[in-house]
């Protein structure tokens, strides 16, 4: 037995009153059910780099089995079990030392049927630039795909995941960590898995460093999407943002739990948490817990909102006054709830493809 | 106001002085099911209610602590060496005169006596285990308003506390319901018959005296169809090196059309843990409303609730919570809609100061079936040093896609434009300060009768003093 794997099993399992664990349990979130196993039979997915165009890249590198640390230490329980399940070996993406493109890379992650996981790590070099875009697929029964970053003095990484599992169940751990004056823009857009658990978690302990994450997430048929993301100011002089926009329609149930910490001696740190969701269905669900931690007092400001509610009618009333039929003015509605985070996670180029991604679960939404 | 005038009105934690204990009985501290069975017999209880507080004190061994808020603070509480039960007076008297003379001059001191003539429609007074005073105006009491002590409600009226006690919070709710089921003593009494608007206030005054004290009294408010009542409580406590225990559970019943506002300023001595259960039903278009004032205690965990059962019902919570040195206020409020077309607002103001911490714990719930509910959450927070912490942890669970439901926070310091501005009129850099903290606290300073408000202002000021510098 591995050490990894050996520290995972002594643990024991979280317990429901923890913030993390509330909504979807660990035994729900783990591949078996089982919490007290680590299942035998795992692959790697299938990952390959392109650019948008679909053209080799050239500079930036991708070397498999390589053996890293999490940046910073996250939830015991899915550092450890990600940690055992991936026998500690990542594969590490390099940007190198400013290193810069318009063109943004795609990852292409394509998984069997079964169960698979991979760790990866991102490391921007200094003065770099770089727009990554993650598209998860396949039909695997379980995904666990942790996700570390550390990024360069002066670096901007535009970073976006589109889940588009299309049945099975998705756990992603990311611990991301931003260095001086650098610039994380991170977005999620979810339109797949009929199970999602992320653990998303931010580290800005670098003076100057700057955050903003965004979320455009589509909940269908029975769908249980569970999103936690902690962002902690450590340093001076940060800033983070997070934008998170849910539509529920179906049975599905939605889950937005936040923790924003503000550590003694981040001096002027500018924080603030939005969670909406648009509620389309009777039997839609949608929790959110965007949870406030602040131990210095001398911070530019820190606050967080959020807001339920249904398509607005007036709203659809006046689209319907220009000719729309009433569903027609729904889904124009809904669309454009979504794009308004959609919109802010990169270029026009990016926005173009993310459109294009989504576009077939938009209709999946239409339909349920 | 100046601090000179704040001092003169208030004084240090002016309520923190002790009376030389007075007791008739005096149970030995620690709990066991015989101290339970002996609180029921001294108090010459019926079976049921006996029966109800040994189940609640087996419950209360076994249930853990909760999983949230200031565990190691929690797990502090030596539970062992609290007093459970201590009679002072053998008698709740209607004549402040009749009450023992040290009890009269604690409550004298407290202005209890003044304010009751001068605006209350009734009082009740607690020392320690018991109520000693008690006192409602006749014309209430002719159109058949209820105004008790706990103890004298469950002897005069058994049926309607039996309906109504643990309706509202069972003692299986948490770990503290259970405890105060087991050995609650004293709280108030009151049913107000329909339609009877009672206009003026009815008050309850809580105080500790002793040490390792434990105050457990059991509040039953049920308010008939289309009636209403204002009912205020204040706490204290003097100031000890040892800790108290004061675990209140408050129940509150509004049927059809009825409005209970329950008003509170918590000003118990840096030590006394304060764990309180509070919670009401609200029928068809009844209103609760909580004014939470949480001013004093070394930690107080309270969460005013309120179940939205009837369509068209409102609730609203305004809390204050100011966290000095040594202190935790985790506060916050509940609301459940379950019936549609029920609105509720909650607003939580909290003040961090010398190293205090405040918390914001809320949860806002929508069922299924409730159609059109609107919910508004507001959470303002400042920080006034560097040693001082804040934090909000509210919870949304929408179920019905009709529900409107908004949530914000902000935690922000004293704008230094503001102090400036003050101080170019004359003021000082404390006064100023001072004025800021309670504007901030105005929305809730402005819910309560005037003589509250008024006290609570000379209070913030006084603990404004030394802010600078």
């Amino acid at each position: 037995m591995d050490n990894q794997v050996e520290a995972y099993l002594s643990l024991d399992d979280p317990p429901k009153s923890d913030h993390l664990w509330r909504y979807t349990s660990w035994q729900r979130a783990h591949p078996t059910g089982d919490s007290g196993s680590i299942p035998s039979d795992v692959s790697i997915p299938n990952l390959k780099l392109r650019d948008i165009n679909g053209e080799d890249v050239e500079g930036v590198t991708l070397d498999f089995g390589q053996k890293l640390p999490i940046p910073f230490d996250g939830s015991p329980t899915s550092d450890a079990f990600m940690k055992a399940i991936t026998h500690g070996k990542a594969i590490l993406m390099t940007i190198p030392d400013n290193w810069n493109s318009d063109v943004p890379l795609v990852l292409e992650i394509t998984t069997g049927k079964g169960i698979e996981a991979a760790h990866i790590h991102i490391k921007t070099g200094r003065h770099s630039e770089v727009t990554i875009l993650t598209r998860i697929e396949g039909d695997c029964a379980w995904l666990g795909l942790l996700r570390t970053a550390e990024t360069g003095v002066g670096s901007t990484l535009h970073d976006v995941v589109v889940n588009k599992i299309r049945h099975g169940s998705l756990l992603r751990v990311d611990s991301f960590k931003a260095g001086r004056d650098s610039t994380i823009t991170a977005g999620t857009v979810s339109a797949g898995s009929k199970q999602t658990k992320a653990d998303i978690r931010y580290m800005l302990d670098s003076t100057g460093a700057n955050l903003k994450v965004l979320g455009s997430l589509l909940a269908a048929e029975r769908m249980h999407l569970d999103h936690h993301i902690e962002i902690r100011h450590v340093a001076p002089n940060t800033y983070s943002r997070l934008n998170w926009h849910t539509a529920c329609s179906g049975r599905s149930t939605s889950v937005g739990t936040g923790m924003l910490k503000i550590d003694k001696g981040a001096k002027l740190a500018d924080a603030g948490q939005l969670f909406h969701n648009l509620l389309l269905s009777e039997k839609a669900k949608a929790n959110s817990i965007p949870e406030l931690e602040v131990e210095e007092n001398d911070v530019v400001g820190c606050g967080h909102g959020t807001a339920n509610g249904p398509v607005d009618e007036s709203q659809r009333f006046y689209l319907m006054a220009r000719g729309l039929s009433e569903k027609e003015s729904e889904d124009a509605l809904v669309a454009a709830f979504l794009n308004s985070t959609l919109s802010q996670m990169g270029s026009e180029l990016v926005h173009a493809w993310l459109i294009k991604t989504v576009e077939d679960a938009l209709d999946g939404l239409k339909q349920s | 106001m100046t601090m000179e005038e704040a001092r003169g009105a208030v004084g240090d934690y002016s309520v923190g002085w002790h009376d030389p204990e007075h007791s008739t009985i005096r149970f030995d501290s620690g709990l066991s099911e015989e101290v339970v069975r002996k609180i029921s017999e001294i108090k010459n209880e019926p079976a049921w209610m006996t029966e109800i507080r040994v189940k609640a004190y087996h419950h209360f061994t076994k249930r853990d602590m909760p999983g949230f808020g200031d565990r190691a603070a929690l797990e502090g509480i030596k539970f062992d060496e609290v007093c459970y039960y201590l009679r002072s007076s053998d008698a709740t008297e209607k004549d402040w005169d009749d009450v023992p003379d040290d009890i009269r001059n604690t409550f004298d001191r407290l202005g209890i006596p003044e304010a009751e003539q001068k605006w209350l429609s009734g009082v009740t007074a607690q020392y320690e285990s018991e109520a000693v005073y008690h006192s409602i105006r006749e014309d209430l009491e002719a159109q058949g308003v209820l105004f008790l002590d706990m103890d004298s409600g469950l002897k005069q009226y058994p049926d309607i506390v039996k309906k109504y006690f643990c309706s509202v919070i069972p003692y299986q709710d948490n770990k503290f319901s259970a405890l105060n089921t087991a050995v609650w003593s004293g709280g108030s009494f009151i049913y107000v018959p329909k339609g009877v608007k009672v206009e003026m206030p009815v008050q309850a005054y809580f105080r500790i005296n002793a040490k390792n004290m434990g105050q457990f009294e059991r509040t039953l408010i049920i308010a008939d169809e289309g009636s209403s009542i204002h009912y205020v409580e204040g706490c204290t406590a003097p100031t000890y090196s040892t800790d108290s225990l004061h675990s209140a559970v408050v129940e509150l019943v509004a049927l059809d059309g009825a409005h209970i506002r329950y008003s509170t300023i918590q000003n118990w001595s840096a030590n006394v843990y304060n764990l309180v259960t509070k919670r009401g039903i609200a029928h068809r278009d009844a209103s609760i409303e909580w004014i939470d004032g949480n001013i004093g205690s070394k930690l107080t965990m309270k969460y005013p609730s309120v179940i939205l059962k009837g369509e068209g019902a409102h609730a609203e919570v305004i809390s204050i919570a100011y966290a000095g040195k040594g202190q935790h206020q985790d506060a916050g409020a509940k609301v459940h809609h379950l019936a549609s077309n029920t609105t509720s607002k909650i607003l939580s103001k909290s003040i961090s100061k010398d190293g205090g911490r405040g918390s914001y714990r809320g949860m806002v719930t929508v069922a299924s079936k409730a159609e059109n509910c609107k919910l508004n959450v507001v959470c303002d927070a400042l920080i006034l040093d560097d040693q001082s912490q804040t934090d909000t942890y509210p919870t949304m669970e929408v179920a019905n896609a009709s529900a409107r439901c908004e949530h914000e926070a902000s935690v922000s310091k004293v704008s230094d434009d503001q102090v400036f501005y003050l101080m170019s009129r004359g003021h000082s850099e404390e006064e100023a300060l001072a004025m800021i903290v309670n504007g901030f606290f105005e929305p809730f300073t402005r819910e309560l009768p005037m003589e509250y408000a008024v006290e609570l202002n000379k209070l913030m000021a006084l603990e404004m003093e030394g802010s600078i510098g």
